[in-house]
């Protein structure tokens, strides 16, 4: 195919200029784009805006059939037009005019821009449409962010800071109320602290420093340490090298995470020093230990001695054996058939008709003379005459009520009673008629001492005392007395452990203590670790059927006297059931 | 060469290094054993804090960054893949910081404004890699000026033509050309429409208004029409394209200044913790 185009333009002066050139090709490309053979340089018209092609004649198409031509002014349909001489097109502002062809060409098309680009761009629309975009309509980013930076910086900071560090607007920052150092804080303090919550320098003594040990001991005044002072600075210690050196109370203790608790029961800490404890300290006497189930020595019992109170552990290398001065066997009083009591016949006992728990049900209360014994073990030594009984805990008030009750029976006893005691038919001396002779006086109070001598060493040596105490008589110038042995029964058997009978009120006693067949007091009843292994696992759980058991399950870190433990135990107040003096 | 999106750039080299960075935090945080419970207070906590703090400054920077063309410290292409795959690993890297400890606090806000700005930013992204596509197919090789110009031109060639046409055929035209809006507000400019444009009412109008037209003005309708035809069409590609281009802008007027909001609370939010120390 071949074509004549003629490119005509009006000069500024109007003169009409005409080009003409050959186009040849099967197919003529016609757009704005330089390699198109009808070359149309002008915005308003597409990139490959058409094509002219022979169809037995020539034919102008724009867009494929099927697909839409992104540049195509409709985009939709597909636009053919036979381009017969004389028929005129318009394609964007340029007017395609087809002409009488010379010899030898297919076709001959004047071309002219019709509507120029400058008359488009005065058009009205243009000027009016000036904010397309975000920018134009003038939204604020840099100035809002601005403000949020300031309003951020002021509300959160210089306000509550210029209270907190004292800066120069501080005045003017108290007159406001709506923000404070409430926005600094990072979590709920526990319990016990909310009442010091809003007063953050409480413990924030001082600006941009740790809170400091001193703040906590304000309040925690009788808290202990994890070992005696000797052992956590020893004299050999050189700065740096005691124990615990460095260490804070936030190390362990952090706030500010909840309600609940300052630190976690975590077995990590404890072991990180136990597992070799006395690479730590040469003075530790524990044994190393990693974890309950796994990995921990046997029980230490604290037991008291003559010398004052032991440590023993039951590693079953020695027999344990109790030196109370007690004489108490289990095995008789926990008889299946009964005891027999003075007053009830056969009575069966059970554990708890000696062993009262105390009043917050975790341990014992320590068994005693008057409170568990002597409903069966009465102290009476006439019972002939009278229902009295002997003061219990010391021996000598014994001894003397027994002498002060046969020499006032001597001398004032009525008949039936002096003769049953003193098995002679008469009464007392001043019931007599008439006033008794020296003689008389003599007789009757020899006669009441003697008694009195017989009967306490009766009580004391064979009957009562004897029964379950050691005593030892004593001659002096010719008069008699007895030394009963002081008690040591142990009533605290570890005292350092937190063990909740309550907790394990479920069990019976005797799967901890057996001593249905105990003979004597100096048996030692206490579990020993297989026992309480049955039950507790260690701390990461790696037994069946056993409760995860970890270090201050059992053990505190800081000591006994630590007033905020729920098991607190003053040291001493209740260990040890001493000797036969005051109630006991 | 096949276009690679800022998400592919070098091979993924940043996705593959916030992935290391989250996978290394993430392994710490699980094997750590705090004093309590996890947070920023840790030995941990302060790492992760300070990660954080730094990739925050580092991300901000990039606002300064993009604007130095002249700069050679990596490519623009290779500072944005970078920005965006480390801005999501801020995300891991700041949650793991604060031991998922929340409340109503400064360092609380600093974390919300932070998780805004990131998000806003992934949607960003998201905009950056579906929009572009759509204003090329509806623009095609145009571009908005051209467009406005050919409505222009096309304005004037109906103008003339309508010239012949009766009085309310004319008008209705008069009304395309002279009232037709196109942006000017905020709601017209972002949802790229115009319930009360001129054009399209007088394309609804004209063919009522048209019926009993005969013989060569019925011929000169038809082609004013065509022209109003093409001028509507015109006018939703200009405004899809304006809506697009908003599109683009907006997500920007949250993320920019609630990064800055975030550079005050992150501030603060150091500071005061270490006056509480």
């Amino acid at each position: 195919m071949k074509l004549q185009i003629i490119t005509q333009t009006t000069g500024r002066s109007g003169r009409v200029m005409q080009q003409k050139r050959l186009v040849q090709g099967d197919w003529i490309r016609v757009g704005r784009s330089a390699s198109s053979e009808i070359h149309l340089p002008d915005p308003r018209v597409a990139l490959n805006q058409g094509l002219i092609m022979d169809r037995g004649g020539i034919v102008y198409t724009e867009g494929e059939a099927g697909i839409v031509n992104p540049g195509s002014t409709t985009r939709k349909a597909v636009k053919s037009i036979r381009l017969k001489v004389g028929a005129s097109i318009e394609v964007g502002p340029y007017k395609f005019t087809v002409i009488e062809p010379p010899a030898g060409y297919d076709g001959a098309i004047t071309i002219e821009l019709v509507r120029k680009l400058e008359e488009a761009t005065t058009g009205d629309l243009r000027s009016r449409a000036t904010k397309l975009s975000l920018a134009s309509l003038h939204l604020p980013k840099r100035s809002v962010a601005w403000a949020l930076f300031i309003f951020v910086a002021v509300i959160f900071f210089a306000i509550p800071a210029a209270r907190v560090l004292d800066l120069p607007w501080r005045a003017a920052s108290e007159k406001n109320s709506i923000t404070g150092d409430r926005f600094w804080n990072p979590g709920p303090v526990i319990l016990a602290h909310q009442p010091i919550e809003m007063k953050c320098a409480a413990c924030h003594e001082v600006a941009f420093e740790h809170v400091k040990d001193r703040a906590c001991l304000e309040c925690h005044k009788n808290i202990g340490h994890h070992v005696s002072q000797e052992m956590l600075r020893p004299v050999s210690a050189k700065p740096g090298e005691g124990l615990f050196e460095g260490q804070r109370c936030t190390s362990c203790h952090v706030d500010h995470k909840g309600v609940k608790t300052t630190h976690k029961d975590n077995d990590r800490l404890c072991v990180d020093c136990h597992k070799d404890v006395r690479g730590k300290s040469n003075q530790a006497s524990a044994l190393n230990v990693t974890d309950f189930a796994a990995d921990h020595p046997p029980f230490r019992l604290t037991i008291p001695t003559e010398t004052g109170l032991k440590r023993v552990r039951m590693d079953g290398k020695a027999p344990i054996k109790e030196s109370s001065n007690l004489i108490f066997p289990h095995d008789v009083h926990l008889d299946p058939k009964g005891i027999k009591s003075p007053s009830k016949g056969r009575v069966k006992l059970e554990c708890a008709a000696c062993h009262a728990p105390n009043a917050s049900k975790n341990t014992f209360e320590p068994v005693t003379m008057k409170k568990n014994c002597q409903e069966c073990h009465q102290l009476q030594f006439e019972p002939a005459v009278t229902s009295r009984e002997v003061p219990h805990g010391n021996a000598r008030d014994a001894k003397v009520v027994v002498e002060e009750f046969y020499a006032n029976l001597a001398l004032n006893g009525v008949k039936d009673s002096f003769v049953k005691a003193f098995g002679v038919e008469s009464e007392g001396l001043l019931r007599r008629v008439g006033e008794p002779t020296e003689d008389q006086r003599k007789v009757v109070l020899s006669m009441a001492s003697k008694k009195a001598d017989r009967v306490a060493q009766e009580l004391f040596e064979v009957r009562s005392c004897k029964t379950c105490h050691e005593v030892k008589r004593e001659e002096k110038e010719g008069q008699v007395d007895w030394a009963v042995a002081k008690i040591r029964a142990n009533n605290l058997w570890m005292p350092a452990v937190r063990f909740d009978h309550k907790a394990h009120a479920q069990a019976p006693c005797a799967d901890c203590h057996n001593v249905a067949k105990s003979k004597s007091s100096t048996d030692v009843a206490m579990p020993s670790i297989d026992d309480c292994r049955k039950c507790h696992g260690g701390s990461k759980h790696t037994l069946e059927k056993t409760i995860t058991s970890n270090c201050l399950m059992c053990h505190g870190f800081h000591d006994t006297k630590h007033p905020w433990d729920p098991t607190f135990k003053p040291k001493g107040a209740t260990r040890v059931a001493e000797g036969p003096t005051g109630v006991r | 060469m096949k276009h690679r999106s800022i998400l592919e750039y070098a091979n993924f080299r940043w996705f593959k290094l916030a992935l290391v960075l989250c996978a290394v935090t993430g392994a710490v945080y699980i094997w750590h054993e705090p004093p309590l419970k996890p947070y920023g207070g840790t030995w941990l906590g302060y790492t992760l804090g300070t990660i954080g703090a730094l990739l925050i400054l580092w991300l901000l920077y990039f606002g300064i960054r993009k604007r130095r063309y002249k700069s050679n410290v990596g490519s623009a292409q290779g500072w944005l893949s970078a920005h965006v795959y480390l801005g999501v690993a801020l995300l891991v890297v700041a949650t793991l910081h604060t031991g998922f400890e929340l409340g109503w606090n400064v360092h609380t806000l600093a974390y919300v404004l932070m998780v805004l700005v990131i998000v806003s930013g992934m949607y960003g992204v998201f905009i950056y890699l579906r929009v572009p596509r759509d204003l090329t197919l509806n623009a095609g090789e145009d571009t908005q000026s051209s467009m406005l110009m050919h409505i222009a031109d096309i304005d004037r060639e109906m103008r003339e033509k309508a010239l012949s046409l009766p009085d309310k055929l004319f008008a209705a035209v008069d009304q395309s050309i002279s009232n037709t809006r196109l942006g000017g507000s905020f709601g017209r400019v972002l949802s790229g429409r115009d319930r009360t444009c001129a054009t399209a009412a007088a394309v609804k109008e004209l063919p009522g208004l048209a019926k009993g037209l005969s013989g060569e003005q019925a011929n000169l309708n038809k082609e004013v029409y065509q022209l109003l035809l093409q001028k509507n069409e015109l006018l939703q590609r200009v405004r899809k394209d304006m809506r697009y281009k908003a599109v683009l802008d907006l997500w920007l007027y949250i993320h920019v200044p609630l990064s800055v909001a975030l550079l005050a609370a992150l501030t603060v939010h150091v500071v005061s913790v270490f006056i509480y120390w």
